[in-house]
């Protein structure tokens, strides 16, 4: 087992060696302003067994919590997902595993709704699988991992997992070539101090570092620099400074969304971004950069991509294209008919054209997703509510020429869904989402009309009442008209005779 | 999804029959050409506004469903299955017929008539349908009368706009006007094939096969020799022999010839996706979403997960209304409508047939009113509604307010995301029905009082 514990603060904020004591297995610092982030790298026999028999049935796993609070952040930690819980995995050969994947993963963090993968999750190519569904927060897996990790009385451990629901993100990842598994925590951008503990037979290293600027720096490259410590071994802290390529890099803009009012079966997600300017600093002057909306939308509202088809349509929403969508997306189900988590969506945004070339272009500007609501089941009062999370967005830059191929970083993040979308020197510059006036969530909520089931006492007796009275009127209609056959003349001819 | 549309009062009898300039209006029924030019123009300038809205606003004039044709279309042209297009729930002959729509010339003006090729060939069918109309009122009246009461359909404006938009259900009209045609000139081996043809097609004309078959009994077949009537009281025996014609066989050894062909054919070439969607699916849809049907909240409540809560009485064993909803619409529809009137007036009782079918069936939408749309202007001659004005018009008007209260709450629902459903939505859609119920009572009652007063077509 090996822990990371990094701080990562903006250009311009470093600090001095001195600042840093470091003690054995404890290093403290002044505080800082900074991004924090975790990372425990697990090798698969030190990992519970419910875990490992999970990550052991798959070539690569990927969990990923987002907080539905926002969170500020820095580069080169900028990568951003849908608020909620996201999974992305390739099945191993043992099937058996797989289908108690939903079962264990309840275990671990509490409110998981599906039921196997074969029902649940959707794919994302011919043997990779995504699932997302809401979770708001990391409470049931804090429990599981006191039970896991601390000792029964180890109260700093479990001090130290509380801060978890805190955090903006958390990430499992498994891939079967590396045989660990690595936990990343990562805590907002805020003030707090440095201060690290390693545990007894755990390798330890505390980054204090920031983003740097050197003058050899290239245009596609993030620059770090900063102080590293590993804690037992080191008495002082190391200057270092090393850069590499990039591709989630910080677009210097921010977007919030909101539904459009009313509501009613046929929502609009109105995305409102600060900037219509592409990033400002791209490697490749050639390069053609579009702005992207990624949204992952749980069963209970999906987007028709038969209506997302025409350009009219389209460009009236300022939507360009829809890139991708999870196929087969139900048009007509009801939400309670269905298994399948939900859809993921990508669509190509429209800015305002500039006005002139070089002129910077200030301003916001909007763009709306037209979607659909499912039928809920039927509620008390009449109401339902289906939570929508944020979508991620950013621009996606690509290089007219084949570009840089990257190689791995140490903050590098992969398989986040739209990645895999994009070829492999794109770069995503990613607007920071903002919660809307009024909420602090990146969620939207929309109160969705349903049947209400105090009222339904009535519906049964009602309709057959209805259909038998019609009924009736019709057959005595029909038997008119055969004793008519013999009599002659019901009370309606004579009726009729009179006028 | 049901997307009822508001399209109130184009039944209305008297929009053609009352006429404002009566000279102008006998000449222009004088002749055939003024009134099948001004329907063809009258189409010709709907598909046209169509294109130019289509072209010009991001709300099209052209139909969701024609998107699926034409989609499905493209899958065949490219040798796939037209079931690959997602709610694509039709026979593959459809997509068939709409193959030139996925020619393309890379002339744009050629490309958007190619497209439309499917719309035309809809409106097209409705002016056959029409000329078929004409035809059977004509056995019944002078040339100018037929003319005037096949114009309720020919320049009907929802018919046209139905047909122009690119919904197939005009040809339905065409088909069961041939059908209806075709049985009342005795031609039994065409009647036999459109009607396997129409049953193939989209399931609901089998309602007209017991009315045929109870119509075309001997003496109506063979005019010209006096049946033989035994002088003793028949067998039961002898009734049921006397029953099986050789006209009744005909018809039902080609429908079923051809309807089994069909789907055989069919099934050769797609497989089960083929059973699935077009025949299957109508068994098994679980889509509730709003439409006209008096069973609409009943089925929403009872497909969801909290039909068995305690909010629900479920306490005595209680029979699901839905359930046995086929009963009352096949007992009308396919027994009792037949048997009484399909002898006295053929027409008229496939009218009340198909009245009978979307007024109680499981799912009703505005372009199901098409079905019975095409077979009013015969009717109508005759109608009590006709007749007594205040009736027809009451009729009328209830017709239209009973659907405009349901679209009324429906937009509540849809649009501004009211909780409608109780108990706006389903008071309207029992009130609708219960309006369809009276104005069926009163078809039916018609056809009584005529083969008592002897009217006879």
């Amino acid at each position: 087992m090996r822990e990371r514990i990094t701080y990562v603060q903006k250009l311009g904020d470093s600090l001095e060696p001195s600042a840093v004591r470091v003690d054995d297995d404890v290093i403290q610092g002044p505080e800082v302003h900074a991004v924090r982030e975790d990372r425990l790298t697990i090798a698969l026999d030190e990992l519970p067994s419910e875990l490992r028999t999970v990550v052991a049935g798959t070539q690569d796993l990927h969990i990923r919590w987002v907080s539905t609070a926002a969170y500020g952040t820095v580069s080169p930690l900028l990568t951003r997902l849908p608020p909620g819980f996201h999974l992305f995995f390739t099945p191993g050969r043992n099937h058996a595993v797989t289908d108690g994947l939903c079962s264990i993963l309840s275990g671990i963090f509490g409110d998981i709704s599906c039921t196997t993968p074969a029902e649940s999750f959707t794919a994302v190519h011919e043997d990779r699988f995504q699932y997302f569904q809401e979770l708001n927060d990391l409470s049931h897996f804090i429990q599981y991992a006191k039970g896991q990790l601390c000792g029964p009385s180890d109260e700093s451990c479990s001090a130290r997992l509380d801060t978890l629901s805190e955090a903006g993100s958390l990430d499992l990842s498994y891939d079967i070539s590396q045989k660990v598994l690595r936990v990343t925590a990562l805590w907002p951008y805020q003030r707090q101090h440095v201060h690290a503990t390693s545990r007894p037979k755990v390798r330890t290293e505390v980054g204090i570092l920031s983003t740097d600027k050197p003058k050899t720096l290239e245009a596609h490259e993030i620059g770090i620099s900063g102080l590293l410590t590993v804690l037992g071994q080191d008495s002082t802290p190391s200057p270092t400074m090393f850069s590499f390529a990039s591709r989630h890099r910080d677009a210097e803009s921010a977007f919030s969304a909101e539904f459009l009012t009313p509501t009613g079966l046929h929502p609009t997600l109105q995305l409102q971004l600060t900037s219509a300017n592409p990033p400002p600093s791209t490697a490749d002057e050639d390069a053609t950069c579009t702005p992207y909306a990624y949204l992952t939308l749980p069963r209970t509202i999906f987007a028709d991509k038969y209506q997302l088809s025409d350009p009219l349509f389209l460009a009236s929403k300022n939507l360009t294209a829809l890139r991708h969508t999870t196929q087969p997306v139900d048009l007509e189900a009801p939400e309670y008919a269905m298994a399948q988590w939900g859809s993921t969506v990508l669509l190509e945004l429209s800015p305002p054209p500039p006005t002139q070339p070089h002129q910077q272009q200030e301003g916001e500007w909007t763009a709306s997703i037209p979607l659909h609501l499912r039928y809920l089941a039927p509620a008390p009062g009449g109401y339902a509510t289906a939570a929508v999370p944020y979508p991620a967005v950013f621009w996606a830059c690509e290089p007219a020429q084949g570009g840089t191929v990257f190689p791995p970083n140490p903050f590098e993040r992969t398989h986040l869904g739209y990645d895999g979308l994009f070829r492999g020197d794109t770069v995503f510059w990613h607007v920071e989402p903002r919660p809307a006036a009024g909420g602090g969530l990146l969620v939207n909520e929309v109160r969705v009309p349903v049947l209400d089931v105090d009222r339904a006492g009535w519906v049964n007796a009602g309709t057959a009442a209805a259909v038998l009275v019609g009924f009736a009127w019709v057959v005595w209609k029909i038997v008119g008209v055969w004793a008519g056959g013999v009599n002659g003349g019901g009370a309606e001819e004579r009726e009729k005779k009179r006028q | 999804m049901a997307r009822p549309t508001a399209k109130p009062g184009k039944a209305s009898p008297s929009s053609s029959a009352t006429p404002p300039t009566p000279s102008l209006l006998a000449s222009f029924f004088h002749r055939s050409a003024p009134l099948y030019v001004s329907a063809a123009l009258l189409r010709v300038v709907f598909l046209l506004y169509g294109l130019w809205q289509d072209a010009n606003s991001p709300v099209k004039y052209t139909d969701i469903d024609y998107l699926v044709f034409t989609d499905a279309a493209r899958f065949v042209a490219r040798g796939q299955s037209p079931y690959e297009r997602e709610t694509y729930r039709y026979t593959p002959i459809l997509a068939w017929l709409l193959l030139p729509t996925t020619q393309t010339t890379g002339n744009p003006m050629v490309d958007a008539a190619l497209f439309s090729s499917g719309k035309v060939l809809f409106a097209a069918a409705d002016l056959v349908a029409g000329w078929l109309l004409e035809r059977v009122l004509a056995k019944s009246m002078d040339g100018a009368s037929a003319r005037k009461f096949a114009a309720i359909w020919l320049l009907n404006p929802m018919v046209a706009t139905i047909s122009t938009r690119g919904s197939s259900e005009g040809l339905l009209g065409v088909l069961v006007m041939a059908l209806l045609s075709a049985v009342m000139s005795r031609r039994i081996t065409l009647a036999g094939l459109l009607l396997g043809f129409s049953v193939h097609f989209k399931i609901y004309p089998f309602i007209y096969a017991p009315a045929i078959v109870w119509w075309m009994d001997a003496d109506r077949m063979s005019k010209t020799q006096p049946s033989k009537q035994p002088a003793k009281q028949p067998s039961l025996l002898s009734k049921l022999l006397a029953f099986v014609t050789p006209a009744r066989l005909q018809l039902a050894v080609t429908s079923l010839a051809t309807f089994l062909a069909l789907n055989f054919a069919m099934y050769t070439l797609y497989g089960p996706p083929f059973l699935n969607h077009t025949y299957l699916h109508h068994i098994t849809r679980i889509d509730h979403r709003h439409n006209f049907s008096p069973y609409n909240t009943q089925l929403y409540l009872a497909s969801s997960p909290s039909a068995g809560l305690g909010q629900v009485d479920t306490t005595a064993p209680t029979l699901r209304i839905e359930s046995i909803a086929f009963l009352p619409q096949l007992l009308l529809a396919c027994v009792l409508i037949p048997l009484a009137t399909a002898k006295r007036d053929l027409p008229a009782a496939m009218l009340a047939q198909t009245f009978a079918f979307v007024a109680f069936n499981k799912v009703c939408t505005s372009q199901y009113f098409l079905w019975y749309m095409v077979l009013l202007p015969l009717y109508l001659p005759r109608s009590s509604f006709l007749r007594n004005k205040r009736l027809g018009t009451a009729a009328l008007a209830l017709w239209v307010l009973a659907q405009g209260a349901w679209l009324q709450q429906g937009y509540l629902l849809e649009f501004l995301g009211e909780s409608a459903f109780l108990p706006g939505l389903w008071v309207a859609s029992l009130g609708f029905f219960l309006v369809n119920c009276w104005v069926l009572g009163v078809i039916i009652g018609d056809v009584g009082e005529w083969s008592r007063s002897g009217v006879v077509v």
